[in-house]
């Protein structure tokens, strides 16, 4: 059946949207107030291991079972993501290191922080025992009885997509509706006149980033946890920048960023479950693997022309610590 | 020397002295940060109950404390030289080649396509095919980023890495398909490799030499690497491309008002970066295994944009930070052996060390800036108001993107 597999294709599908949107909701709460992030990607590092971690911790160690256990661990993932960033918000907003400098390094330290923590909740660098506890699965209700197999994208899905998917409505609020948000996206444009106004603009900026820490650590911790069932190194597979590309694609908006999401949500999940499918089983195995890459490259190259950045990204604000 | 003039005459009564306070601000900066690094690995030893004297010994005694420990400390470098080197080259014109790390991978495959191929050609002249092969494949995987930078904008940053990914599975594809072994010995179980490299393909061991054990693989390379990193450093300073890089780098506004053509001298950078880090595996295929095999040495590119950061992008500064971390991880070994602080210490050790570099660096850069700001100010070149005071350092524009580890350059001629 071509239709089932492509239902499990969608699945899958919905399962990376999660992963790149909750972190490129991230990405846009620090591009929005000016702090360009491309440490995405550590910060994700260090929210699977972490998570991971924390699920196993919080339901087999503290004994808190279902589901508290696996939502405890999914917010000690965000919450070592977020203190992760500090370290980011610290060097580009209080140091001025250049952004993208310090997002390269917050990177590199993930990785070696991620083993070093590994050691110590696991007693293993690499990766931790399989198998670990995840949230109760659901169907969506109705769209789980869609007829020819269809349905069954909309199977067997962990609560935290549904979660993500209605992430957009109080985002998109927070962001264009409230003071906070307005004032953090007039940080990102203009931080010489959002001072003037008598706003502080690192303040600002340290929410952004620590905010980007939170939902990229969050998204780690389900990528271990909900999606996986354990950590490994190396997991995160660049997801973090193609977050960072969907960000990019979807001009710094939370509603755009959902399509952009999916669709390389989807360009990942060809290589996992389409690999049999016409046309594409007449390349090697290898190369189906590089799938979402080539995507992301195309759409990059294609349309990265049309979209605006906000103003002040990536430069360095000297407006000093104080308001 | 035609472009010299262009920077010298307002510069020329004080270029010597913003010469060595640049160097000296380099070097404060460069101790104070691994001062920091050691006083919180310190803190860290302290916390498994070992003595930070002894573990930093077993370091050090581990990799400079006999011959063979420096062979693996220098042979764990020479990769390491143009890794960096080839991160250092892209920075110099404000471009991040985060892509270094794709770019050997290919290159690895394309210098075993050579060594296989042209297995004909006498000794010398195969070794010379093979590592032009090798630069070859680089520069063709770095120029793809560079073109679509240059013709659609694409950043650099998103596209090197998804051609990482790339190249990992191109790696994987060419040693399971047209590379693959054929001379397996029979019934038994080989690892998934290419063929053989005949011997005359191999880069010779210069071990020996210094009575350092062969297992070491410490070969000719390493001085290839040097030799690289004294060309990179007259390229930077001593020609024109060097001039124009420096300059689309930490202002492309006024390069393109001076007449540089920004796309053309990036995709420059590109290409030159990209023949560099096709050097980067030819220690693993040449020097050490003498076959392309799954098992290949990754991460290499990555470490690299860390050991720039840390040889804070000179190329000379970059050998020395390249050994910094050989003798690091060749302490790894010793760390493991005789302390019980566990191996994963080094790796915090490096991390905290690139933090700490990249932050008193920018800090040191920013204090230069604005002293000299002040000498200016003082020596009534500028308004008064425009001296800034200690704590906020200096205000006014700036963007960050492209001039950061690049103190005082305008004098450092």
């Amino acid at each position: 059946m071509p239709f089932t597999d492509i239902a499990v294709a969608i699945q899958i599908s919905l399962t990376y949207f999660t992963i790149i949107y909750l972190t490129g909701i991230g990405g846009l709460f620090s591009e929005r107030s000016g702090i360009v992030n491309i440490g995405l990607e550590g910060l994700m590092i260090i929210g699977t291991v972490t998570g991971a971690f924390g699920a196993r911790f919080f339901t087999d160690t503290l004994g808190l079972g279902q589901p508290w256990g696996p939502i405890l661990g999914l917010l000690f993932g965000a919450l070592c993501g977020l203190l992760f960033a500090g370290i980011h918000a610290v060097a580009t907003i209080s140091f001025r290191v250049d952004h993208i400098v310090s997002g390269v390094v917050i990177n590199l330290v993930a990785i070696g922080l991620a083993r070093f923590l590994s050691q110590a909740f696991f007693g293993q660098a690499t990766q931790s025992d399989p198998g670990g506890p995840h949230l109760a699965i659901l169907n969506i209700p109705l769209l789980s009885s869609l007829p020819s197999g269809l349905g069954r994208a909309f199977q067997e899905l962990s609560p935290i997509v549904i979660v993500a998917a209605l992430m957009v409505f109080p985002v998109w609020y927070v962001l264009n509706r409230l003071r906070w948000g307005l004032r953090l996206r007039s940080c990102g444009e203009n931080p010489e006149a959002t001072r003037s106004l008598g706003v502080s603009v690192p303040l600002y900026r340290y929410q952004g980033v620590l905010l980007s820490g939170a939902f990229a650590g969050m998204s780690g911790a389900f990528l271990a946890s909900e999606v996986i069932g354990n950590w490994r190194e190396g997991q995160t597979l660049g997801l973090g920048f193609i977050s960072l590309a969907a960000l990019i694609l979807s001009n710094w908006n939370p509603v755009r960023l959902m399509f952009f999401a999916w669709l390389f949500g989807f360009a990942v999940a060809i290589p996992l479950r389409l690999n049999d499918a016409p046309v594409i089983s007449l390349l090697p195995d290898q190369f189906i693997r590089m799938i979402p890459y080539v995507v992301t490259i195309v759409a990059i190259a294609g349309f990265v022309g049309r979209v605006r950045p906000p103003a002040a990204a990536g430069k360095a604000y000297e407006g000093g610590g104080g308001t | 020397m035609a472009t010299e003039g262009m920077a010298a005459p307002a510069r020329l009564a004080r270029a010597r002295p913003a010469w060595l306070e640049g160097f000296l601000g380099q070097l404060i900066a460069l101790l104070a940060s691994l001062g920091i690094a050691l006083l919180l690995g310190s803190l860290l030893i302290v916390a498994y109950g070992e003595s930070p004297v002894a573990v930093y010994s077993a370091i050090l005694k581990g990799s400079l404390g006999s011959a063979d420990g420096i062979g693996y400390t220098l042979s764990i470098a020479t990769p390491l030289i143009f890794s960096a080197l080839a991160v250092a080259v892209c920075f110099k014109g404000g471009l991040f080649n985060i892509g270094v790390e794709g770019q050997y991978l290919v290159a690895m495959v394309t210098a075993a396509w050579a060594a296989l191929t042209f297995d004909a050609l006498p000794g010398p002249l195969l070794v010379f095919v093979v590592l032009l092969f090798a630069m070859l494949g680089g520069m063709v995987w770095a120029a793809i980023p560079g073109i679509l930078k240059v013709k659609t904008g694409a950043h650099e940053v998103v596209t090197t890495i998804m051609l990482n990914g790339i190249a990992v599975s191109l790696l994987a594809w060419a040693i399971n398909f047209p590379l693959k072994f054929t001379n397996a010995p029979p019934g038994q179980n080989v690892d998934l490799r290419t063929d053989l490299f005949s011997d005359k393909a191999l880069i010779g061991d210069i071990g020996h030499y210094f009575g350092v054990t062969p297992g070491a693989h410490l070969s000719w390379l390493l001085f290839l690497a040097i030799a690289a990193a004294i060309v990179v450093w007259f390229l930077l300073r001593r020609t024109r491309l060097g001039y124009e890089a420096r300059a689309v780098g930490s202002s492309p506004g006024s390069a393109k008002a001076g007449g540089v053509s920004i796309g053309a001298t990036q995709l420059r950078l590109f290409l030159i970066s990209g023949a560099l880090a096709g050097l980067v595996g030819m220690q693993e295929i040449l020097a050490d295994k003498g076959y392309l095999g799954q098992n290949y040495v990754a991460t290499l590119g990555f470490t690299g944009i860390a050991v720039a950061f840390l040889g804070q992008n000179n190329p000379i500064g970059i050998v020395f930070a390249a050994i910094l971390w050989g003798v690091l991880s060749r302490g790894e070994v010793t760390l493991q052996i005789q302390t019980e602080v566990p191996r994963e210490f080094i790796i915090i050790l490096q991390g905290i060390l690139i933090l700490s570099v990249v932050i008193t660096y920018q800090i040191a850069k920013r204090r230069l800036a604005a002293r000299q700001l002040q000498r200016a100010g003082a020596a009534g070149e500028l308004e008064d108001s425009a001296a800034p005071d200690e704590s906020s350092g200096p205000r006014g524009p700036e963007t960050a993107g492209s001039d950061a580890f690049e103190p005082a350059d305008e004098g450092g001629r």
